[in-house]
């Protein structure tokens, strides 16, 4: 079968910095794969090693940042076959609707597929929106929560582990499904991944079309701190322990 | 202005009927399968009657004709995966987006997370039609009203149906977070399963519920997912709340920054919960959570 995994390359929350009037700051950091699209890469490489004759295509689409060698060796290093990347300043922090857009375009290129895979939501929004807002767009079913998907003929069955429920489905191919983290760990590349991930195909462009937003963002800053006492105590120390329980109390 | 209500749990349905009021003249609910309606919160009950082996998701065209009738000027759903499903196959009908997991509201800006928390964002709908899914608290104040006119919705079966194979209910803990006044939340500095015996008896003389951070679901099931409590987990406000073997990384902080009290237990003594708590305690959670208990 042939699976699109679809993830969003994010900067590194790690390195985000707030400054002083509480904006945010992404000059330092790197752009990397959204965490939970790992896992997402990780299901769509083990699915496609359970069903011979597999293959398996990443797209994303975002800002001309998101063309960076490093993020792109390290996606093709995951079991993926092939990118196809759409890295154009128009498509920087495009909310669901418009990003469903511009991938519904992407994957033409990609030809047939069986199964687009998402994961659970992205490290920024996690709106969990563009699972849904792509199948809508494609015509496609959709089914969310995934946490296990087995192959069968022209269907995929799957486990959605819900708030309050664990449903089993058959979801007509081809199909969009999105999965929790908790279905697949991602593998650690090593050395030889990374080294043969340079020689597989990587297909980037502009952008063909434009993608209006359909949210209009007023505002984005760091939240102001609550104010904490921050007193902090060695467990060692006599009397530590006990300050700590009557504080603990205190505030019951 | 007429809004649309999503949801699929009772309480849910209850406290976005009641928020819908505060900005609509008309509160329409849309309930789906056998959820039980709450009495006196809608103007109208939109009935969605689910076929034997369709998925709750798939009431999304049968939805998406009645909001073609009614024309909605705000859709609030609960963030369900069930709901969301509709709701995002409904904005993109409507050639929108939903802003997810609003926080706040002041008039149509609507405040979410953005990182995790590292961000806040505010949004507003550009189009004539706002979508929002709000989380458990957000409404509370509010009070709903209506008279429930019920009426049956004929069901728009989807072009490519989903089929129900299976249904089992997730065996809970029986423990409701959201409801506990003190919330304890082990972390990785627990290293094995058994030292969790030390959270529970510390939970026991709190009278405190137990949540973790995501090390402690992911991968190990040491504790149901349930009870997870940051980013795509329970966002809680307990009054007093005690991280044990927490880093503070702000994928759980986010989930727990909006405690009354917060108190840390972590044997790193830079570890970055100790930047953000009321009173941190740097000791081995082995040693010190018995003497905490004791100490009780």
């Amino acid at each position: 079968m042939k699976i699109v995994v679809s993830f969003k390359v994010v900067p590194d929350d790690q390195d985000i910095q707030v400054s002083g009037d509480r904006s945010l700051d992404y000059s330092k950091a790197k752009p990397i794969v959204s965490t939970y699209d790992l896992n997402a890469m990780e299901a769509a490489a083990q699915l496609a090693a359970a069903n011979e004759g597999s293959s398996v295509v990443g797209v994303t689409v975002g800002g001309s940042k998101i063309d960076d060698s490093k993020m792109k060796k390290n996606v093709l290093a995951r079991g993926v076959d092939e990118l196809y990347m759409t890295a154009d300043d128009s498509c920087d922090g495009l909310d669901a609707h418009a990003t469903a857009e511009a991938l519904a375009e992407l994957i033409a290129k990609v030809g047939e597929y069986d199964l687009i895979l998402c994961g659970d939501g992205s490290a920024d929004n996690y709106a969990q929106q563009v699972d849904v807002q792509l199948a809508a767009k494609l015509g496609l079913p959709v089914v969310n929560g995934a946490t296990k998907i087995e192959a069968g003929d022209g269907f995929v069955t799957v486990e959605r582990t819900l708030e309050d429920v664990i449903e089993t489905v058959e979801v007509p191919l081809p199909a969009v499904v999105s999965v929790t983290p908790d279905i697949a760990l991602p593998r650690i590349p090593g050395m030889k991944d990374i080294l043969a991930a340079g020689k597989k195909p990587m297909n980037v462009a502009g952008a063909e079309g434009s993608y209006a937003n359909a949210i209009e963002v007023v505002d984005c800053k760091a939240p102001e701190q609550a104010d904490r006492k921050l007193e902090i105590m060695d467990a060692a120390d006599d009397g530590a322990i006990e300050k700590f329980a009557a504080a603990i109390k205190a505030a019951l | 202005m007429k809004a649309f209500v999503l949801a699929e749990r009772s309480d849910a349905a209850r406290e976005l009927c009641a928020g819908a009021r505060t900005v609509a003249d008309e509160v329409v609910l849309v309930a789906v399968g056998d959820m039980e309606v709450p009495a006196a919160v809608a103007d109208k009950v939109l009935h969605v009657a689910l076929p034997e082996g369709a998925v709750f998701d798939d009431a999304a065209d049968t939805v998406i004709a009645a909001f073609d009738a009614e024309q909605p000027g705000a859709v609030f759903a609960e963030p369900t995966k069930h709901v969301k499903v509709v709701a995002g196959k409904l904005a993109a009908h409507a050639g929108a987006s939903v802003i997810t997991d609003v926080i706040a509201f002041e008039g149509d800006v609507a405040t979410n997370m953005f990182f995790g928390g590292v961000g806040q964002k505010q949004q507003k709908a550009a189009g004539s039609v706002a979508f929002y899914t709000v989380g458990a608290g957000v409404f509370a104040e509010a009070q709903a009203s209506g008279t429930n006119a019920v009426e049956e919705l004929a069901w728009v079966a989807p072009a490519k149906a989903v089929k129900l194979v299976a249904s089992k209910p997730i065996e809970k803990s029986g423990v409701d977070l959201f409801k506990a006044d003190v919330v304890v939340a082990a972390g990785r500095g627990f290293a094995e399963k058994d030292e969790l015996k030390l959270a529970d008896d510390l939970c026991e003389k709190l009278g405190a519920g137990l949540g973790c951070s995501r090390p402690l679901t992911e991968g190990v099931d040491w504790l149901p997912t349930e009870v997870y409590i940051g980013v795509s987990g329970l966002m809680l406000s307990p009054k007093v709340y005690v991280a044990c073997g927490i880093s503070g990384q702000m994928q759980h902080m986010v989930g727990c920054n909006r405690a009354g009290a917060l108190f840390a237990i972590n044997k790193d003594k830079n570890a970055p919960i100790f930047k953000q708590c009321d009173y941190g305690l740097v000791g081995d959670i082995k040693t010190v959570l018995p003497a905490l208990t004791a100490a009780l």
